[in-house]
Order: structure tokens, then sequence, then C-alpha cells
């Protein structure tokens, strides 16, 4: 910024000094509020460690998580299998590690490929709107009319049951709520006088929609995003509860929890460590969620 | 009734009526392009199989099926099932989802209940202890699944009372159909119910702290109106506009848990029959239960809709 250059204020008609405070960027401003929340700091540091738990068990579990035989059946904690066994004598806490990996990529993964489509399609209909807007609302319209989770269902029993397939199933059920936050958004932002210049000065539809309006709806949808991590890892554990989740013999949570329910009558440690698990994660991202919503919008505070 | 509002009812049955011929139609295509069939596990072969697929049109193309399926679907006939050979779909269905709409029923009643009951108590204590301890258990509450707090209430109920009380008094693990419906019932919707209140309570809690702000609120303290009248009878019902709008989605998710639920206590309602029928390849059970469904949460947005004229009559269509 050396060669820019700055007309001084005359000194006659102003001299109180600089008034404009530091510049600091949506993200420095965000960051710094999500800080000062103790639960989303409490969230943050528990999810960091969740992702560290997933790349080490690419590399390292106290026994092979597939492994039938490490102890016996449904044996009960110990310091040698400090979660147990399950009904296999597989090592319960090499399972429920691997298992992160499977929660967090449907997580994320979900997340991501509802991204793409949502923003997508909301803003084509936000910006373009006349009939392409009113076939899209039809479209969400359609989907908000049908049970989610057995949408999911007849999709995966229709791709077969892939980690990247169940993750397609999960996203075709939630990312209507997406399109809709984002329709609603551009809807707003297109009105806008930046909009109008940019559209004077002759940019093109693509130019205007990820330049200019997209980037102004940033907060909102990653707000929205980090809300359908729990929401796809909630349903991903449905669908491995209901035995349409990863296939066998992959660990996942809701599996395990399945397997877990099916033995309650002579142990509880199988089904208690995977449920406890999936509860404090999508405790972990709705605080986080929370946190992050009001650290970019501070006026939606509940 | 206005004219309007019966103009905005035929949309609404309209956009229903759209929408349950896309979906029975995709459903309809999806499940009959699965591999396999519905007769895996009878080990027919050759020209057995093929009278068997002959037997139930299975051998024509896809939309000539679907044809035939909407000409006995609006008669009420939803074919007959592949898996048990002969089985009417239609009575099996409707006595299924009576108990999953009292299953469902009572879940929506706790959710609602409750939430609404601990949006008010936060609201009114807010920033107190009250305030952070229900709004902090409301987002626990919907981040234990539901099938996690089914699991609990097996043990609690099931098992742990048994032992306790020698055997005496217990929930059944497994649905045995001879206890009263609604007692059997009251674990799985207590589980059901928990997950989703949550959600009311935020939203309740957010709704009663922007209204008690309005004019009117202090008006009628202004008035000398006992502060409980005040919150019942005009915070509460204003408070309770948002609360409606999220009834459509808070039925969606209760029938998402109910699958689950019905799964794992075994309990004889659409939600097992979908998953049964979906792993079993029968067809025309899971597209029945399908459109079923999709009915049903048409006509609950309907209905929620029209709720909305009830609780404020500003509200036209």
């Amino acid at each position: 910024m050396a060669t820019t250059v700055v007309t001084p204020v005359p000194t006659t008609e102003y001299s109180g000094g600089t008034i404009a405070r530091e510049q600091v960027s949506l993200w420095r401003d965000g960051w710094r509020r999500l800080r000062r929340n103790k639960l989303a700091l409490a969230a943050v540091i528990y999810l960091a460690l969740l992702v560290l738990v997933a790349i080490v068990s690419f590399f390292w579990t106290p026994y092979k998580p597939n492994f039938i035989g490490a102890c016996d059946t449904y044996q009960t904690p110990s310091p040698a299998h400090l979660f147990g066994c399950d009904e296999l004598g597989r090592d319960s806490l090499s399972r429920l590690m691997a298992g992160t990996q499977v929660s967090l990529f449907e997580g994320v993964g979900t997340a991501l490929i509802v991204l793409v489509v949502g923003v997508t399609v909301g803003l084509i209909a936000g910006y373009f709107r006349g009939v392409v807007d009113a076939i899209i609302s039809l479209i969400i319209n359609i989907f908000y009319g049908i049970p989610t989770l057995l949408v999911a269902l007849v999709l995966v029993v229709l791709l077969g049951q892939g980690l990247v397939n169940i993750m397609v199933a999960i996203s075709a059920t939630i990312w209507m709520d997406m399109a809709r936050l984002v329709r609603g958004q551009t809807l707003s932002i297109r009105e806008r006088e930046y909009v109008e210049a940019a559209r004077a000065s002759g940019a093109k539809s693509g130019k205007i929609l990820f330049g200019h309006i997209f980037p102004n709806a940033l907060g909102p949808i990653i707000v929205q995003a980090t809300f359908i991590i729990p929401v796809a890892i909630l349903t991903g554990a449905f669908l491995s509860f209901l035995g349409l989740g990863v296939p066998p013999p992959q660990a996942d949570w809701g599996g395990m929890a399945s397997e877990g329910t099916a033995a309650i009558r002579y142990v509880t440690h199988i089904v208690m460590f995977p449920s406890l698990a999936l509860s404090v994660t999508l405790l972990a991202f709705n605080f986080f969620g929370d946190g992050l919503r009001d650290a970019f919008d501070p006026r939606q505070r509940r | 009734m206005t004219r309007g509002t019966l103009i905005y009812i035929g949309q609404r049955i309209l956009l229903i009526i759209v929408t349950l011929l896309v979906v029975s139609f995709g459903v309809f295509a999806a499940v009959h392009s699965l591999p396999g069939n519905a007769f895996v596990s009878a080990h027919l072969h050759g020209q057995d199989l093929k009278d068997l697929l002959h037997q139930y049109g299975l051998d024509r193309p896809i939309p000539i099926q679907y044809w035939d399926f909407l000409k006995g679907a609006v008669h009420g006939d939803l074919g007959t099932s592949l898996q048990i050979q002969g089985e009417a779909i239609t009575p099996l269905v409707i006595r299924e989802l009576s108990v999953s709409m009292e299953l469902g029923g009572s879940a929506l009643l706790i959710t609602v209940g409750l939430g609404m009951l601990f949006g008010v108590l936060a609201a009114m204590r807010q920033n107190t202890w009250v305030d952070y301890l229900l709004t902090t258990l409301a987002v626990i509450g919907y981040s234990i699944p539901s099938f996690v707090l089914a699991t609990l209430g097996l043990l609690v109920f099931g098992l742990w009372l048994h032992d306790i009380t020698g055997g005496a008094f217990y929930y059944p693990i497994q649905w045995t159909g001879t206890y009263g419906t609604l007692a059997e019932l009251s674990v799985p919707a207590i589980a059901l119910g928990l997950y989703t209140s949550g959600q009311v309570t935020r939203i309740t809690r957010a709704a009663m702290l922007d209204v008690v702000q309005q004019d009117y609120i202090r008006t009628a303290r202004a008035k000398g109106l006992k502060e409980r009248v005040v919150t019942l009878r005009h915070a509460l019902r204003n408070a309770m506009i948002p609360v409606t709008s999220i009834l459509g989605p808070l039925i969606v998710g209760i029938i998402a848990g109910s699958v689950v639920i019905e799964n794992i206590f075994g309990i004889p309602g659409l939600g097992k029959e979908f998953v049964r029928s979906i792993t079993a390849h029968d067809y025309n059970v899971t597209v029945g239960v399908f459109t079923i469904y999709a009915a049903l949460i048409g006509v609950a947005n309907l209905g929620v809709d029209l709720l909305y004229t009830v609780i404020d009559p500003r509200i036209r269509y």
C-alpha cells in the first residue's frame, strides 16, 4: 500500500486524528467473538481432538479395528481393553476410534455437497426469479413434503451402501434449507446499489452471482453449513442403526450402537460408548454452530 | 371461511397431489430398478420365476405398472404384498398407520407441551440460572439421538426396574401387544418426543422474549392485569405463531425418528414395515407406505397453515 496517495484532511476542518478503528476482516472479527464464548470454545477444542483421533486412527489403533478375536466376546472394560469388546471379540476402543472417520466424513462431506448444490440452486432461483424461481421453488416444496429419512433409505438401497453414496443420499434430504436460505439472501442482496453498479458496468451474471452476491451472503451460509454437519452425522447414524449405513466390517458409531442395543440384555458397555461419542459430538457441533451464528451475526443472538 | 381461504386450500391440495404423483413415481421407478427382486428367497429359476413375475405383472414396462398402481390407488387399493404373497396392502397399512399415529401423536404432544413449558419458563426467568439450565438442556436434548434415548429407556425401565422390583414391575423390551397400547407406547413416545422438544424450547423462548417487548404487553400490564394473564393470554398466544411455523418440520422429524424407534422396540407400525419392505424388495409395500407418509405430511402441513388463522385472526389467505 506504500504507493497509495493519501489525501490529507485539511486541518482547518478536522484535527481529531484518525477515527477509523483498526481494520478487521470478517474472519478475524468472527474468531474474536467466538473465542469469548466459552461453550463454543470448548466445542472447538473437542472437535479438534476428534479430528486428531480420526487422523491417528488411520495409522494406529490399540488393536486392528476389524480383528475378530482380539479378546473374549462381550468382555467388559479392562486395562487391556479400556472400552471392552463387542459380540465378535473386537476391541471397542479401536472400533470407536475408526468410527470417528465415518462420522466426520459423513458430516463434513455432506455439508460440502449441500453447500455446492444449495448455494448454486439458491443463487440461480433468487437471481433470475420468474419461471426459473417458480420451478425451483416447486421442487423445494415437493422435497419439504416428503419424509426425509425414507428418501435417504430408498437412495442408499438404490445407490449401494458406500460412504460417498450415503453422503449423496443424506444431501438429497437436506439441501432444501440451504437453497431456501441462499435464495432469500440473493433476493435481498440483488437489489443493493453495488450489485446495480456492477450490472451497469457490464459485469456478466456469473461474475455478479459469485463475485458480489455470494461473498455478501457468506456469513449465514457458513452458519447454516455448520448446522448441517450434526444433522448429517445423525442421519448417517440412523441409517447405520437400521443396517443401511457403511457396509461392514467398517466400524461406525451408529452401527456399533445398534449392535450394542441388540446385546443390551447381557452387557451395556457396547451400546454406551458409541452412544456417548455420538451425543457429545453432536452437542459440540451444535454449540459450535450456535457460537458461530452469534459471532457472525450478533443481532440474532438468542 | 372466506373465498380467499378456500382458493388457498385448493392450491395447497393441488400441491399435495402433485407431490404425491412425483414422489410415488420417483419411489416406484427407484425400487423397480433395484437389482434382484422380491422372490430371491424363494430360489426360483427359469420359467417358474418368469411365471411368478408375470403373475404380479412385474415383467411389464415400469410406466405401465405405475399406471396400474395409480388406477388402484385412486380407488384406495395399493396392491398386494409380494413377500407375504396375496396380502392386501391397504388394510395392512391402515392397521400400521393407526399404531404409528398413536406413537407419533403422543410424541408430538410431549414435544410441544414440554418444549413450550420450558421455553416460557426460560423466557420469564431470562438470564437467571433457570434460563441457562433450560436452554442448555434444550441443546443437549436435540444433540442426543432418539435411539440413544430409547436404549437408555430400555435399560432403565426394561432392565434395571425389572431387577430392582424383582421382576414385579418393568417395561417389556419387545412389543407384546397385550398391554394397553398407550402404556406400552409410553417409553418410545418419550424417547421420540424429548429429542424434538429442545427445538420447541428454543423457538418458544426466543419468541416470548420478542413478544414481551411489544407495546401491547406494556398496555396489558398498565391495565393492571395479573402477570399470569399477561403471560398466558397475551404473550404466549402471540409467541405461538413462530412455534406453529416449525410444526411441519417437527412432524417430519418425528416420522424419521419413529422409523428408528419402531425398529428398536419392535412396534408394528409403518416405519418398521418400511424398513422391512425395502430390505426385502417388497416393492408394492415400499411405494404404498411412502405414499401414505407423503400424504400424511402434506395434510399435516395444510393443517398447520390453517392453524395460523385460528391463533392469529389477522392472518388471511
